[in-house]
């Protein structure tokens, strides 16, 4: 399951657009993407694939997200906030997000996945919630990065 | 530049960081300094001194790493009146505590017992990431649990009148208003009820190992060889949530207040504002959630008792909060008053005759239950008054994060984690594999040196040792 270690923050997903961050006590997830949606959409799939092997997931259903904020990093925030309360509230697993409408102050998505089943996904970590640690946003030529990080 | 004071204190004077306003003091020896220096944890104290209308210093428990906007371990007080209340002052999991219950087992009676117990407990109260707890209560219900805590649990048949006053707040944090709760927190919340969770919330059986103080460990309930079981679990996505939504209305309330800070994680608004009394009542909701989360599973480890060992004589030493902000007397500047004490990572450490204490308590203090990494020692400590003259009646919450998760999982595969407790003895049962390595011991401060700090500054006094026989993770 481990991924070989060449690089030191990395695990379990080295051909995904994101990485996983070190932290003294969780973890953080990097995202790039040629557009900032794509990028948003990449770490929503890295959220996820900390909480479980998203190998095991299957998209039967979609649900639709709606999120206004005040500046593009809460944006980021509730976005994967929303993407968490899915799943620990709704016990809905995403595994493929597509952003439909993105502003620097609202997102329109669909998040396509199943419900969650313990005996047929593959579980991980427990994510608590999204923080406001050294978040960034950040567009540049080639697109988008967005960093976030997690408490576990 | 730290001060150092003296073995136990370093000082961050009020020069160290501009916009400091009050001074910072981290408790540590000179190796748990070392490691304290190594990452954000300095900056994070003195960011928090930055807030306004703290009172006293702003202080790290020797156990005290990086978190988010707090360092973990992180103890501040606000006056509350002109002070602020931060939710990531609190943290994520609001009422993350503790919890120790005394069997009336000795370890000899336990013989080929250990593991059968440790895989009832497996069965009988669900853990581990997406689990449901065995009580899936109506909403209406989860407001009641909100606003009752551990009382609705007795009430409902889980457990005993006497259980409550072995409680921080005997289980029930008045003001609780379940209508400041987001309806995605109680969504989040109505099935979890009952649920370990995952991460570094565990279960453990234990034998006290060693006595430091046999009155108050008597007192305690608590004698060498005795078998105990300790629960470390808070108010699942209940509280994460509560935390997350009140982080954004926080942020925005600071636009409204005139407030900045140097990291957003820091959002904080007057303790008296409309926002500022909406936060602290629906924290109060899911600390009782915890309390009541905890109650329950005492419950189950009760019947897993009486089904593997034969008594449900299981006893409750006492439960702690770890994330918590409360509001109490302490004398500041020589003087009264009342503050709203941030505890993010801490524990309360009441001495003997504080009057937030139980009868029983009143002339031995209040235990401090320290639990260590999994698969090395635990402690029990008492209050003192030392702690009431310079932490705010405050003391450690544990070992303290040494090494990432990531480092964990590079030094070490599940399979060698298992065979290494094996080989001390203990039985382990995980959710997954994941978590497991990822708590691995050595990925935690050494918790005798963390304890022996707390006792050498005299923030807390040692009681006993405890040592794992079985370890349950989520």
């Amino acid at each position: 399951m481990l991924a070989p270690a060449s690089r030191s923050s990395v695990w379990f997903c080295m051909n995904e657009p994101f990485r996983i961050l070190d932290h003294p006590a969780d973890l953080g997830v990097e995202a790039n993407g040629s557009t900032l949606a794509e990028a948003f959409q990449h770490a929503a799939k890295g959220l996820m694939t900390v909480i479980l092997d998203l190998d095991s997931v299957a998209c039967r259903e979609a649900r639709e997200v709606v999120l206004r904020a005040s500046d593009r990093e809460q944006l980021l925030v509730k976005w994967l906030s929303e993407i968490l309360y899915l799943y620990d509230g709704g016990g809905f697993v995403g595994k493929e997000f597509t952003i439909t409408q993105l502003s620097d102050t609202a997102l329109q998505a669909q998040v396509h996945g199943e419900r969650f089943d313990a005996a047929k996904h593959r579980t991980r970590l427990d994510v608590k919630a999204i923080t406001y640690h050294q978040l960034a946003v950040t567009l540049h030529k080639q697109g988008a990065t967005v960093r976030v990080y997690l408490d576990m | 530049m730290l001060k150092k004071l003296d073995s136990f204190r370093y000082l961050i004077p009020i020069s160290y960081k501009k916009g400091m306003r009050i001074e910072g003091l981290i408790y540590a020896d000179d190796e748990l300094i070392q490691q304290i220096e190594k990452d954000q944890t300095k900056e994070q104290v003195a960011n928090v001194a930055t807030l306004p209308g703290l009172v006293g210093r702003s202080l790290a428990m020797p156990d005290a790493h990086q978190g988010y906007g707090f360092c973990i371990g992180g103890v501040a007080a606000a006056d509350l009146q002109e002070g602020v209340v931060s939710a990531g002052g609190v943290g994520f999991d609001i009422n993350c505590g503790v919890r120790l219950l005394a069997s009336p087992l000795e370890e000899k009676d336990m013989q080929g017992k250990i593991e059968p117990l440790l895989n009832q407990l497996f069965r009988d109260i669900p853990c581990g990431t997406g689990r449901k707890g065995l009580l899936d209560v109506t909403k209406n219900e989860l407001d009641n649990v909100l606003r009752e805590g551990a009382q609705w649990a007795v009430a409902h048949g889980y457990g005993h009148d006497e259980d409550l006053a072995r409680i921080e707040e005997y289980g029930t944090i008045p003001d609780a208003d379940p209508a400041l709760v987001s309806s995605k927190a109680k969504d989040r919340g109505h099935h979890q009820l009952g649920t370990l969770g995952s991460g570094n919330h565990f279960l453990e059986i234990q034998r006290v190992a060693v006595v430091y103080d046999e009155d108050v460990a008597h007192r305690f309930g608590v004698h060498k060889g005795q078998i105990v079981v300790l629960i470390h679990s808070g108010s699942r996505g209940l509280g994460h949530q509560v935390c997350t939504d009140y982080l954004d209305i926080m942020y925005e309330g600071m636009k409204k207040y005139g407030i900045s800070v140097v990291d957003r994680q820091l959002a904080c608004v007057p303790i008296q504002s409309e926002e500022g009394q909406n936060y602290v009542k629906a924290m109060a909701a899911a600390a009782n959630f915890a309390f009541c989360n905890r109650q329950m599973m005492t419950h189950w480890v009760r019947e897993a008792f009486e089904r593997v060992v034969g008594t449900r004589d299981v006893r409750i030493v006492y439960d702690v909060c770890h994330n918590i902000a409360k509001r109490e007397e302490h004398e500041v500047d020589g003087s009264r008053r009342t503050v709203l004490v941030h505890r993010k990572g801490a524990t309360r450490a009441l001495p003997k005759g504080h009057p937030l204490l139980p009868r029983e308590l009143q002339d031995v203090g209040q235990p401090v239950l320290i639990p260590g990494s999994m698969g090395t020692a635990s402690y029990i400590l008492v209050g003192t008054e030392q702690a009431m003259k310079e932490t705010f009646g405050s003391s450690c919450h544990g070992a303290g994060r040494a090494k990432s998760r990531t480092q964990a999982k590079k030094e070490t595969t599940a399979e060698q984690l298992l065979r290494d407790l094996k080989s001390k003895g203990i039985f382990v049962r995980g959710e997954t594999k994941s978590g497991l390595t990822e708590e691995k011991p050595d990925a935690y401060k050494d918790v005798s040196r963390v304890v022996d700090v707390v006792h050498g500054a005299g923030i807390a006094r040692k009681v006993a040792k405890l040592v794992p026989l079985a370890v349950m993770k989520g």
